[in-house]
């Protein structure tokens, strides 16, 4: 798939911007706070329906302004579709080809996109909450019923860490045992809700883990072998086990934590404390992997990324670097770009063309961001 | 200098505290209902007293009454072996909107929610128990079909299943009328966990 047309009217910073897009390539020079990311962020949130940056809708509208506007012209395998999104104070409203849509969330699914943004060079490296939520979110995408589920699941937990921290207080003032009975009804729900959610990210993990091992082989030329596997919190867990056996251990493990559950006042296993353990030839590089190496990884996953939305929509999604390209060095740089030659629709953001060298004769647009302006270059 | 008179400013802060209603549309029900007659605003006061004041919970069921038991805790020709346990009053009219069900009532008030301090003991269960020794031999929980829905269902299941009775709880699935293409992702795979054998 990939984006015709982009019309923004009163969103962030610009007033009126619209955009006839390459097919392939589309590079966006310009300098720090001109409205680069907020193109970007306009395309996502057709996408995903929610902003990257901020969950205040209002702050998406520019600020001399009561309405925005996001309209996409998209192009798809199986013909044309027109995206539009109309932002007035929190509310947000979405139409396909006209017609509104019931739920903001209906958007989902339509327009696909991967994100890579400088935060994800910090994917590898950082802690475990940031790669929970990259495997979320691409699930998410592909699959709206499991964005319901991780919604579920955060509430549900939200609800037991409640209960867990008044059985603490109940504890600490009669110095007693307190009744766990309460416990035992949120855990038949967190169980139901996170064994679910295990399966599903099991069974994406599984194809994940072949696409960033290809796309590790390919940025590193055969040097290095990256190996995934979803590192449960659950003790006694493994990928074999089926729906009713994982929840069979669930409960287990929250019936042995009990006390520490009730002592700390919060839930301390189940998939909300999961993570991706990331190898490259047998050496945790979460740990002890190189900058440059965190980075090749974090690379890898993102077109991992890519081609997994590929086998599950049949198509390519809109790949968007958001001034990432130019943290890459130049043999990345020359690969990312083979990869992205002639089949997969990028848009590019940077500060200034220096590292573009390689580019092809009419594979690209070049477009300048001046204070929520955007030209393109003849 | 204020833009209303006080007695005005006052009657658009207490509508305004209504749900659903907004300083605008407060404003504009304010001044509708000065325009009106001296008689229609007595009215309009007197129903608001005396509805709050007559109106108390039935001592059986907890549903909305002006005496001391509701009209279906009264009525013989309920089926007074099935009780059917909503959250709230309001799910009572929804239910009795489908004319399919002729059992009996039980309104908790509310559901468990840790998180707004709600315990069962902040809810209206506990005056179910002694309704259950009579000729009650099933218990529908009809809560909302959320997760706070869902934990005074299984509350309920645990508290009653060992005193002999039969809890089921309502199903949740596709609208029936609706064409399958237009049902969202979630409602379907909702109703596809709960299909059963035909």
């Amino acid at each position: 798939m990939y984006l015709e047309k982009v019309l923004c009217r009163n969103f962030r910073n610009f007033n009126e911007v619209l955009l006839n897009l390459h097919p392939n390539l589309n590079i966006f020079i310009g300098a720090n706070g001109q409205g680069k990311t907020n193109l970007l962020e306009a395309i996502y949130l057709m996408a995903t329906a929610d902003s990257h940056r901020t969950s205040v809708t209002s702050e998406l509208i520019n600020w001399e302004q009561k309405k925005a506007l996001i309209q996409l012209k998209l192009e798809k395998r199986n013909g044309d579709l027109k995206l539009a999104c109309k932002l007035s104070g929190s509310q947000k409203e979405v139409e396909i080809n006209d017609n509104p849509l019931r739920k903001v969330n209906e958007l989902l699914g339509y327009l696909n996109v991967v994100l890579f943004s400088p935060e994800d060079l910090k994917l590898v490296k950082e802690g475990p909450a940031n790669r929970r939520k990259f495997i979320d979110l691409e699930i998410s995408q592909v699959n709206p019923y499991y964005h319901h589920l991780s919604g579920k699941y955060d509430h549900i937990l939200k609800q037991r860490n409640n209960l867990l921290k008044n059985l603490r207080e109940k504890r600490f003032k009669s110095g007693k045992n307190t009744d766990i009975s309460m416990l035992e009804i949120w855990d038949e729900q967190l169980i139901e809700i996170g064994t679910k959610i295990i399966k599903k990210r099991i069974e994406v993990i599984k194809k994940l883990k072949i696409l960033a091992r290809l796309a590790q082989r390919q940025i590193t030329n055969g040097q290095e072998n990256l190996q995934i596997e979803y590192e449960s919190s659950l003790d006694g867990f493994n990928e074999k086990l089926k729906e009713n056996e994982t929840a069979v251990i669930f409960k287990q493990n929250l019936v042995n934590n009990r006390d520490k559950e009730i002592k700390r006042g919060y839930t301390v296993v189940g998939p909300h404390r999961a993570d991706l353990m990331l190898k490259i030839n047998k050496m945790d590089v979460r740990k002890f992997g190189s900058q440059g190496q965190q980075r090749t990884v974090a690379l890898a996953l993102k077109l991992a990324e890519l081609e997994f939305m590929k086998s599950e929509t049949g198509e390519y999604p809109v790949l968007l670097l958001d001034d990432v390209f130019s943290e890459l060095d130049s043999s990345r740089r020359k690969t990312l770009l083979q990869i992205i030659a002639d089949k997969i629709q990028t848009i590019i953001t940077t500060t200034d063309m220096e590292n573009m060298e390689g580019l092809r004769n009419n594979s690209y647009k070049i477009y300048h961001v001046n204070q929520g302006r955007i030209t393109e270059r003849g | 200098m204020e833009a209303y008179p006080r007695p005005m400013g006052k009657l658009i802060g207490e509508l305004s505290k209504l749900p659903g209603i907004g300083p605008k549309t407060a404003r504009r029900l304010a001044f509708y209902i000065l325009g009106q007659s001296t008689g229609e605003v007595k009215n309009l006061a007197e129903a608001l007293t005396e509805a709050k004041e007559k109106i108390h919970y039935c001592s059986i069921c907890n549903h909305l009454t002006a005496e001391t038991t509701c009209s279906f805790c009264r009525s013989p020709e309920r089926d007074q072996d099935v009780v059917c346990v909503v959250e709230s009053p309001k799910d009572v009219v929804a239910m009795e909107k489908t004319g399919e069900y002729r059992g009996l009532y039980h309104v908790l008030h509310g559901a468990i929610s840790p998180m707004d301090g709600i315990g069962p003991d902040q809810i209206k269960i506990r005056n179910l128990l002694p309704r259950l020794k009579d000729e009650i031999e099933e218990v529908i929980v009809a809560t909302d079909p959320n997760a706070e829905g869902d934990a005074t269902a299984m509350y309920m299941a645990k508290l009653l299943k060992p005193l002999g009775v039969k809890v089921t709880r309502i199903a949740h699935g596709l609208p029936v009328g609706g064409d399958l293409e237009y049902a969202d992702e979630v409602t379907l795979s909702k109703a596809l966990e709960g299909r059963r054998e035909i």
